[in-house]
Protein backbone atom coordinates (compact mmCIF):
# COMPACT_ATOMS: atom_id res chain seq x y z
CA UNK A 1 0.00 0.00 0.00
CA UNK A 2 1.71 2.99 -0.60
CA UNK A 3 -0.57 5.91 0.97
CA UNK A 4 -1.09 9.53 0.07
CA UNK A 5 -1.37 11.98 2.87
CA UNK A 6 -3.11 15.26 1.67
CA UNK A 7 -2.91 18.86 2.83
CA UNK A 8 -5.53 21.64 0.80
CA UNK A 9 -3.40 25.21 2.00
CA UNK A 10 -4.10 28.72 1.44
CA UNK A 11 -7.42 30.47 0.30
CA UNK A 12 -9.27 33.65 1.05
CA UNK A 13 -9.09 31.55 5.07
CA UNK A 14 -5.58 31.23 5.02
CA UNK A 15 -5.97 26.76 5.59
CA UNK A 16 -2.83 25.69 7.27
CA UNK A 17 -1.46 29.38 8.49
CA UNK A 18 0.39 29.31 11.53
CA UNK A 19 -1.67 29.23 14.47
CA UNK A 20 -5.04 28.52 12.91
CA UNK A 21 -7.38 25.92 13.73
CA UNK A 22 -8.68 25.82 10.19
CA UNK A 23 -7.43 22.63 8.18
CA UNK A 24 -8.12 20.80 5.06
CA UNK A 25 -6.73 17.19 5.12
CA UNK A 26 -7.29 14.15 3.14
CA UNK A 27 -6.33 10.74 2.86
CA UNK A 28 -5.78 8.22 -0.40
CA UNK A 29 -4.31 4.67 -1.07
CA UNK A 30 -2.49 4.87 -4.07
CA UNK A 31 -2.97 1.57 -4.98
CA UNK A 32 -6.49 1.36 -5.14
CA UNK A 33 -6.75 4.41 -7.78
CA UNK A 34 -7.65 3.43 -11.38
CA UNK A 35 -4.12 3.21 -13.22
CA UNK A 36 -4.20 6.40 -14.81
CA UNK A 37 -5.47 8.19 -12.02
CA UNK A 38 -2.66 6.92 -10.09
CA UNK A 39 0.02 7.77 -12.35
CA UNK A 40 -0.92 11.43 -13.21
CA UNK A 41 -0.65 11.53 -9.09
CA UNK A 42 2.85 9.86 -9.49
CA UNK A 43 4.13 12.30 -12.19
CA UNK A 44 3.20 15.10 -9.83
CA UNK A 45 5.73 13.70 -7.60
CA UNK A 46 8.19 13.80 -10.62
CA UNK A 47 7.64 16.68 -11.85
CA UNK A 48 6.24 18.98 -9.86
CA UNK A 49 4.60 22.23 -11.46
CA UNK A 50 5.50 24.99 -9.31
CA UNK A 51 2.69 26.26 -6.62
CA UNK A 52 4.64 30.26 -7.08
CA UNK A 53 1.89 32.32 -7.36
CA UNK A 54 2.85 34.60 -10.90
CA UNK A 55 2.30 37.89 -11.16
CA UNK A 56 -0.04 39.41 -12.25
CA UNK A 57 -2.28 36.71 -11.33
CA UNK A 58 -5.00 34.16 -8.88
CA UNK A 59 -5.00 35.43 -5.42
CA UNK A 60 -6.54 33.04 -3.12
CA UNK A 61 -5.86 30.05 -4.79
CA UNK A 62 -5.64 26.84 -2.77
CA UNK A 63 -2.62 24.61 -3.15
CA UNK A 64 -1.89 21.18 -2.21
CA UNK A 65 0.97 19.62 -0.18
CA UNK A 66 0.98 15.63 -0.82
CA UNK A 67 3.19 13.11 1.02
CA UNK A 68 3.65 9.56 -0.23
CA UNK A 69 4.63 6.99 1.85
CA UNK A 70 6.37 4.21 0.77
CA UNK A 71 8.48 1.35 2.72
CA UNK A 72 11.45 3.26 1.11
CA UNK A 73 10.43 6.46 2.65
CA UNK A 74 8.24 9.38 2.22
CA UNK A 75 8.72 12.41 -0.47
CA UNK A 76 6.54 15.70 -0.61
CA UNK A 77 5.62 18.13 -2.78
CA UNK A 78 3.28 21.30 -3.37
CA UNK A 79 1.06 21.72 -6.52
CA UNK A 80 -1.08 23.92 -7.83
CA UNK A 81 -4.81 23.27 -6.83
CA UNK A 82 -6.13 22.75 -10.49
CA UNK A 83 -2.82 19.79 -11.35
CA UNK A 84 -4.43 17.54 -9.30
CA UNK A 85 -7.04 14.73 -10.06
CA UNK A 86 -10.63 15.35 -9.48
CA UNK A 87 -10.17 12.42 -6.59
CA UNK A 88 -7.84 14.28 -4.39
CA UNK A 89 -10.15 17.64 -4.15
CA UNK A 90 -13.06 15.09 -2.85
CA UNK A 91 -10.78 13.21 -0.29
CA UNK A 92 -9.85 16.13 2.08
CA UNK A 93 -12.32 17.45 4.06
CA UNK A 94 -12.19 20.88 6.22
CA UNK A 95 -11.91 20.94 10.00
CA UNK A 96 -11.65 23.25 12.47
CA UNK A 97 -8.88 21.25 14.84
CA UNK B 1 0.12 28.43 -13.55
CA UNK B 2 -3.60 29.64 -13.20
CA UNK B 3 -6.39 28.73 -11.16
CA UNK B 4 -8.60 26.64 -13.64
CA UNK B 5 -9.59 24.20 -10.83
CA UNK B 6 -10.67 22.01 -13.39
CA UNK B 7 -9.37 18.17 -14.14
CA UNK B 8 -6.29 18.39 -15.49
CA UNK B 9 -6.38 18.22 -19.29
CA UNK B 10 -3.65 14.77 -19.34
CA UNK B 11 -6.15 13.34 -17.09
CA UNK B 12 -9.08 14.17 -19.54
CA UNK B 13 -7.31 13.17 -22.81
CA UNK B 14 -6.44 9.54 -20.84
CA UNK B 15 -9.86 9.03 -20.00
CA UNK B 16 -11.23 10.26 -23.43
CA UNK B 17 -9.22 7.36 -24.72
CA UNK B 18 -10.39 4.84 -22.42
CA UNK B 19 -12.01 2.14 -24.73
CA UNK B 20 -14.57 1.32 -21.89
CA UNK B 21 -15.92 4.36 -21.51
CA UNK B 22 -19.15 5.09 -24.19
CA UNK B 23 -17.98 7.00 -27.10
CA UNK B 24 -20.01 9.62 -26.64
CA UNK B 25 -18.78 10.12 -22.96
CA UNK B 26 -15.57 10.55 -24.85
CA UNK B 27 -16.25 13.01 -27.02
CA UNK B 28 -17.24 14.95 -24.17
CA UNK B 29 -14.43 14.31 -22.35
CA UNK B 30 -11.85 15.11 -25.57
CA UNK B 31 -14.20 18.74 -26.25
CA UNK B 32 -13.96 19.52 -22.26
CA UNK B 33 -9.89 18.86 -22.53
CA UNK B 34 -9.81 21.19 -25.07
CA UNK B 35 -11.90 23.51 -24.10
CA UNK B 36 -10.49 24.01 -20.73
CA UNK B 37 -6.69 24.39 -22.37
CA UNK B 38 -8.13 27.39 -24.11
CA UNK B 39 -9.85 28.87 -21.08
CA UNK B 40 -6.68 28.26 -19.20
CA UNK B 41 -4.99 30.39 -22.10
CA UNK B 42 -7.16 32.88 -21.82
CA UNK B 43 -6.44 33.57 -18.23
CA UNK B 44 -2.61 33.47 -18.10
CA UNK B 45 -3.07 35.95 -21.41
CA UNK B 46 -5.77 38.12 -19.90
CA UNK B 47 -2.89 38.69 -16.73
CA UNK B 48 -0.10 39.44 -19.46
CA UNK B 49 -2.35 41.97 -21.51
CA UNK B 50 -3.24 43.31 -17.80
CA UNK B 51 0.89 44.29 -17.43
CA UNK B 52 1.59 44.76 -21.10
CA UNK B 53 -1.13 47.44 -21.39
CA UNK B 54 -0.33 48.70 -17.79
CA UNK B 55 3.57 49.25 -19.21
CA UNK B 56 2.68 50.55 -22.90
CA UNK B 57 0.05 53.53 -22.63
CA UNK B 58 -0.59 56.16 -20.37
CA UNK B 59 -4.14 56.25 -21.05
CA UNK B 60 -6.14 53.64 -22.08
CA UNK B 61 -9.53 54.52 -24.39
CA UNK B 62 -12.70 54.22 -21.83
CA UNK B 63 -14.67 51.12 -21.90
CA UNK B 64 -17.29 52.35 -20.72
CA UNK B 65 -18.69 54.81 -18.37
CA UNK B 66 -19.73 53.02 -15.80
CA UNK B 67 -18.70 49.10 -15.67
CA UNK B 68 -21.20 46.18 -16.32
CA UNK B 69 -21.60 43.60 -13.81
CA UNK B 70 -22.34 40.28 -14.43
CA UNK B 71 -22.91 37.15 -12.55
CA UNK B 72 -22.65 33.47 -13.50
CA UNK B 73 -23.30 30.06 -12.03
CA UNK B 74 -21.38 27.34 -11.44
CA UNK B 75 -23.44 24.83 -10.78
CA UNK B 76 -21.71 23.34 -8.15
CA UNK B 77 -18.97 22.78 -10.54
CA UNK B 78 -15.67 24.27 -11.22
CA UNK B 79 -15.88 24.94 -14.69
CA UNK B 80 -15.57 28.40 -15.11
CA UNK B 81 -17.16 31.17 -15.83
CA UNK B 82 -20.22 28.89 -15.95
CA UNK B 83 -24.26 29.69 -16.57
CA UNK B 84 -25.21 33.30 -17.27
CA UNK B 85 -27.70 34.50 -14.54
CA UNK B 86 -30.19 36.44 -16.81
CA UNK B 87 -31.22 40.12 -14.87
CA UNK B 88 -29.26 38.95 -11.49
CA UNK B 89 -29.94 41.88 -9.54
CA UNK B 90 -33.95 40.51 -9.25
CA UNK B 91 -32.89 36.42 -9.11
CA UNK B 92 -34.61 34.32 -7.29
CA UNK B 93 -31.55 32.99 -5.96
CA UNK B 94 -30.29 35.02 -3.15
CA UNK B 95 -26.26 34.63 -4.01
CA UNK B 96 -27.21 35.51 -7.51
CA UNK B 97 -28.97 38.98 -6.01
CA UNK B 98 -26.58 39.55 -3.06
CA UNK B 99 -23.38 38.98 -5.45
CA UNK B 100 -24.72 41.54 -8.18
CA UNK B 101 -26.09 44.25 -5.59
CA UNK B 102 -22.96 44.24 -3.15
CA UNK B 103 -20.67 44.25 -6.52
CA UNK B 104 -22.24 47.34 -8.30
CA UNK B 105 -21.57 48.59 -4.28
CA UNK B 106 -18.24 48.51 -4.60
CA UNK B 107 -18.21 49.75 -8.18
CA UNK B 108 -20.28 53.15 -6.90
CA UNK B 109 -17.77 53.00 -3.68
CA UNK B 110 -14.26 53.51 -5.89
CA UNK B 111 -16.48 55.82 -8.29
CA UNK B 112 -17.74 57.92 -5.46
CA UNK B 113 -14.97 58.25 -3.22
CA UNK B 114 -12.16 58.08 -5.32
CA UNK B 115 -13.40 58.83 -8.76
CA UNK B 116 -12.50 55.18 -9.95
CA UNK B 117 -13.82 53.41 -12.96
CA UNK B 118 -14.06 49.97 -12.30
CA UNK B 119 -11.60 47.44 -11.06
CA UNK B 120 -9.15 48.74 -14.25
CA UNK B 121 -10.66 52.46 -14.09
CA UNK B 122 -11.68 52.19 -17.77
CA UNK B 123 -15.08 50.83 -17.01
CA UNK B 124 -14.40 46.94 -17.10
CA UNK B 125 -17.17 44.18 -16.64
CA UNK B 126 -17.01 42.85 -13.13
CA UNK B 127 -17.45 39.41 -13.30
CA UNK B 128 -18.46 37.26 -10.89
CA UNK B 129 -18.80 33.32 -11.09
CA UNK B 130 -21.00 31.87 -7.78
CA UNK B 131 -21.80 27.95 -6.46
CA UNK B 132 -17.98 27.32 -7.35
CA UNK B 133 -17.74 23.83 -6.53
CA UNK B 134 -19.33 21.85 -3.66
CA UNK B 135 -19.63 23.49 -0.08
CA UNK B 136 -16.48 25.17 -1.68
CA UNK B 137 -14.79 27.35 1.69
CA UNK B 138 -13.61 29.84 -0.70
CA UNK B 139 -13.66 32.91 -2.86
CA UNK B 140 -10.63 34.14 -5.34
CA UNK B 141 -9.82 36.45 -7.81
CA UNK B 142 -8.52 35.08 -10.70
CA UNK B 143 -6.83 37.40 -12.60
CA UNK B 144 -10.33 38.42 -14.38
CA UNK B 145 -12.91 37.77 -12.61
CA UNK B 146 -14.35 36.53 -8.84
CA UNK B 147 -15.11 33.13 -8.18
CA UNK B 148 -17.50 32.72 -4.59
CA UNK B 149 -17.73 29.11 -3.19
CA UNK B 150 -21.06 28.64 -0.65
CA UNK B 151 -18.88 27.54 2.38
CA UNK B 152 -19.72 24.23 3.87
CA UNK B 153 -22.40 25.44 6.01
CA UNK B 154 -20.83 24.78 9.21
CA UNK B 155 -17.20 26.25 9.13
CA UNK B 156 -18.39 28.92 6.44
CA UNK B 157 -21.40 29.71 5.12
CA UNK B 158 -22.23 31.74 1.86
CA UNK B 159 -19.13 33.53 1.07
CA UNK B 160 -20.81 36.33 -0.80
CA UNK B 161 -22.67 37.29 2.66
CA UNK B 162 -19.37 38.95 3.31
CA UNK B 163 -19.64 42.54 2.00
CA UNK B 164 -16.07 43.19 3.18
CA UNK B 165 -15.27 40.01 1.77
CA UNK B 166 -16.74 41.06 -1.67
CA UNK B 167 -14.69 44.30 -1.41
CA UNK B 168 -11.57 42.53 -0.66
CA UNK B 169 -11.58 40.73 -3.36
CA UNK B 170 -12.08 42.91 -6.24
CA UNK B 171 -9.51 44.83 -4.94
CA UNK B 172 -7.40 42.36 -5.79
CA UNK B 173 -7.93 42.99 -8.83
CA UNK B 174 -7.52 47.19 -8.58
CA UNK B 175 -4.27 46.43 -7.18
CA UNK B 176 -3.68 44.08 -10.21
CA UNK B 177 -4.12 46.97 -11.96
CA UNK B 178 -1.76 49.23 -10.12
CA UNK B 179 1.18 48.57 -7.89
CA UNK B 180 0.62 45.12 -9.00
CA UNK B 181 2.48 43.95 -6.08
CA UNK B 182 3.22 40.26 -6.37
CA UNK B 183 1.33 37.92 -4.11
CA UNK B 184 4.75 36.54 -1.73
CA UNK B 185 6.63 38.12 0.93
CA UNK B 186 6.31 41.53 1.66
CA UNK B 187 4.97 43.07 -1.33
CA UNK B 188 2.33 39.79 -1.16
CA UNK B 189 1.51 41.08 2.93
CA UNK B 190 0.70 44.53 1.79
CA UNK B 191 -1.56 42.96 -1.03
CA UNK B 192 -3.77 41.36 1.14
CA UNK B 193 -3.86 44.53 3.60
CA UNK B 194 -4.93 46.62 0.11
CA UNK B 195 -7.73 44.41 0.41
CA UNK B 196 -8.47 44.11 3.74
CA UNK B 197 -8.40 48.02 4.31
CA UNK B 198 -10.47 48.67 0.89
CA UNK B 199 -12.95 45.67 1.88
CA UNK B 200 -13.28 47.31 5.78
CA UNK B 201 -13.74 50.63 4.11
CA UNK B 202 -16.51 49.61 1.51
CA UNK B 203 -18.22 47.83 4.61
CA UNK B 204 -17.96 50.79 6.37
CA UNK B 205 -18.69 53.37 3.94
CA UNK B 206 -21.95 51.03 2.85
CA UNK B 207 -23.36 51.33 6.27
CA UNK B 208 -22.28 54.85 7.09
CA UNK B 209 -20.31 53.88 9.93
CA UNK B 210 -17.40 56.31 11.21
CA UNK B 211 -13.96 54.69 12.73
CA UNK B 212 -15.09 53.98 16.08
CA UNK B 213 -18.01 52.15 15.10
CA UNK B 214 -16.78 49.83 12.41
CA UNK B 215 -15.98 46.64 13.86
CA UNK B 216 -12.40 46.03 11.53
CA UNK B 217 -13.80 42.46 11.43
CA UNK B 218 -12.53 40.74 8.05
CA UNK B 219 -14.78 37.79 7.14
CA UNK B 220 -17.35 38.32 10.37
CA UNK B 221 -20.55 37.75 7.97
CA UNK B 222 -19.11 34.64 6.83
CA UNK B 223 -18.55 32.49 10.04
CA UNK B 224 -20.24 29.45 10.52
CA UNK B 225 -21.76 27.81 13.68
CA UNK B 226 -19.20 25.23 14.35
CA UNK B 227 -16.58 28.37 14.16
CA UNK B 228 -19.12 30.39 15.83
CA UNK B 229 -19.39 27.48 18.83
CA UNK B 230 -15.66 28.08 19.19
CA UNK B 231 -15.43 31.73 19.70
CA UNK B 232 -14.42 32.38 16.20
CA UNK B 233 -15.90 35.90 15.10
CA UNK B 234 -14.13 36.62 12.05
CA UNK B 235 -11.38 35.83 9.79
CA UNK B 236 -8.78 38.72 11.20
CA UNK B 237 -9.02 41.86 13.24
CA UNK B 238 -7.74 44.80 11.55
CA UNK B 239 -7.70 46.55 15.40
CA UNK B 240 -6.47 43.54 16.88
CA UNK B 241 -4.58 41.04 14.67
CA UNK B 242 -3.25 38.86 17.23
CA UNK B 243 -6.76 38.36 18.79
CA UNK B 244 -7.93 34.83 19.59
CA UNK B 245 -11.51 35.33 18.27
CA UNK B 246 -9.67 35.36 14.58
CA UNK B 247 -9.71 32.46 12.62
CA UNK B 248 -6.16 33.03 11.86
CA UNK B 249 -4.45 35.35 14.25
CA UNK B 250 -1.68 37.60 12.81
CA UNK B 251 1.50 39.16 13.73
CA UNK B 252 1.29 42.81 15.41
CA UNK B 253 4.76 44.14 14.26
CA UNK B 254 6.86 44.44 11.14
CA UNK B 255 9.94 42.96 12.84
CA UNK B 256 7.83 39.77 13.04
CA UNK B 257 7.67 39.27 9.38
CA UNK B 258 10.10 36.93 7.94
CA UNK B 259 10.61 36.04 4.13
CA UNK B 260 8.20 33.31 2.99
CA UNK B 261 5.51 34.47 5.36
CA UNK B 262 2.17 33.63 4.21
CA UNK B 263 0.08 36.94 3.12
CA UNK B 264 -2.85 36.72 4.97
CA UNK B 265 -0.22 36.30 7.94
CA UNK B 266 2.14 39.13 6.96
CA UNK B 267 -1.06 41.59 6.19
CA UNK B 268 -1.23 41.99 10.18
CA UNK B 269 1.21 44.68 10.37
CA UNK B 270 0.02 47.02 8.01
CA UNK B 271 -4.15 46.20 8.87
CA UNK B 272 -2.77 47.81 12.14
CA UNK B 273 -0.85 50.94 11.19
CA UNK B 274 -4.32 51.37 8.50
CA UNK B 275 -6.58 51.12 11.46
CA UNK B 276 -4.25 52.91 13.79
CA UNK B 277 -4.12 55.81 11.53
CA UNK B 278 -7.85 56.14 11.27
CA UNK B 279 -8.86 55.91 14.64
CA UNK B 280 -5.88 58.51 15.17
CA UNK B 281 -7.82 60.85 13.01
CA UNK B 282 -11.48 59.29 13.53
CA UNK B 283 -14.20 60.74 11.46
CA UNK B 284 -15.17 58.35 8.06
CA UNK B 285 -12.37 55.79 7.37
CA UNK B 286 -12.45 56.49 3.48
CA UNK B 287 -12.49 60.22 3.83
CA UNK B 288 -9.11 61.07 4.52
CA UNK B 289 -6.79 57.87 5.42
CA UNK B 290 -8.67 56.24 2.90
CA UNK B 291 -8.03 58.84 0.30
CA UNK B 292 -4.20 58.76 1.10
CA UNK B 293 -3.87 54.82 1.16
CA UNK B 294 -5.78 55.00 -2.28
CA UNK B 295 -3.33 57.96 -4.11
CA UNK B 296 -0.61 54.90 -2.49
CA UNK B 297 -1.72 52.29 -3.81
CA UNK B 298 -2.52 53.79 -7.65
CA UNK B 299 -0.67 56.92 -8.06
CA UNK B 300 3.20 55.25 -9.15
CA UNK B 301 2.60 52.93 -11.31
CA UNK B 302 3.34 49.31 -10.97
CA UNK B 303 6.24 48.51 -8.54
CA UNK B 304 5.73 44.68 -7.58
CA UNK B 305 8.81 44.32 -5.34
CA UNK B 306 7.20 47.19 -2.82
CA UNK B 307 8.85 46.57 0.26
CA UNK B 308 6.78 47.56 3.84
CA UNK B 309 8.89 50.46 4.40
CA UNK B 310 8.46 52.12 0.86
CA UNK B 311 4.75 52.03 1.24
CA UNK B 312 4.84 52.96 4.56
CA UNK B 313 7.13 56.34 3.14
CA UNK B 314 4.76 56.52 0.37
CA UNK B 315 1.57 57.17 2.46
CA UNK B 316 3.24 59.51 4.38
CA UNK B 317 4.79 61.73 1.56
CA UNK B 318 1.26 61.65 0.14
CA UNK B 319 -0.46 62.69 3.11
CA UNK B 320 1.41 65.67 2.97
CA UNK B 321 1.43 66.24 -0.05
CA UNK B 322 -2.66 65.67 -0.48
CA UNK B 323 -3.49 67.52 3.01
CA UNK B 324 -0.82 70.08 3.56
CA UNK B 325 -3.40 72.42 5.14
CA UNK B 326 -4.33 69.47 7.53
CA UNK B 327 -1.12 68.24 9.65
CA UNK B 328 -3.08 66.08 12.01
CA UNK B 329 -3.66 64.20 8.48
CA UNK B 330 -0.03 63.29 7.94
CA UNK B 331 0.27 62.98 11.92
CA UNK B 332 -2.33 60.07 12.19
CA UNK B 333 -0.60 58.13 8.87
CA UNK B 334 3.15 58.28 11.29
CA UNK B 335 1.45 57.16 14.07
CA UNK B 336 -0.02 54.29 12.29
CA UNK B 337 3.00 53.18 11.11
CA UNK B 338 4.99 54.05 13.84
CA UNK B 339 3.11 51.79 16.37
CA UNK B 340 3.87 48.66 14.39
CA UNK B 341 7.18 49.38 14.49
CA UNK B 342 7.62 51.32 11.18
Amino acid sequence: MTRLLIERLGGFAGFGLPGSPLKSRGELDLSKLPPKVREAIEELFNKPPSAEPTRPGPVHPFRYRMTRQTESGSQTVEVPFDAVPSVVHESVKDVLD
Amino acid sequence: MCTCFIIPRDVLTQLSQDPELAAEVRKNLLDTAHISHELRELRTQAGLLTSVALASVDALEVVAAAPAVTVYDCKHTFTLPGTPVPNPGSSADPTAKRTFNETTGVAKFYKDVFGRNSIDNHGMTMMSSIHYGKNFNNAMWNGSQMIYGDGDGTIFIDFTNGDDVIGHELTHGVTQHSLQLEYKDEPGGLNESMSDCFGSMFRQWEKNQDVKHADWLIGHDIIGPTAKAKGITCLRDMAHPDAKHCLAPQPTKYSQITPGMDPHYSSGPPNLAFHTACMEYGGKSWDHIGKVWYRALTGSGAIPKMQMKQFAARTRQVAHQLYSGTPAVAAAVDKGWKHVGL
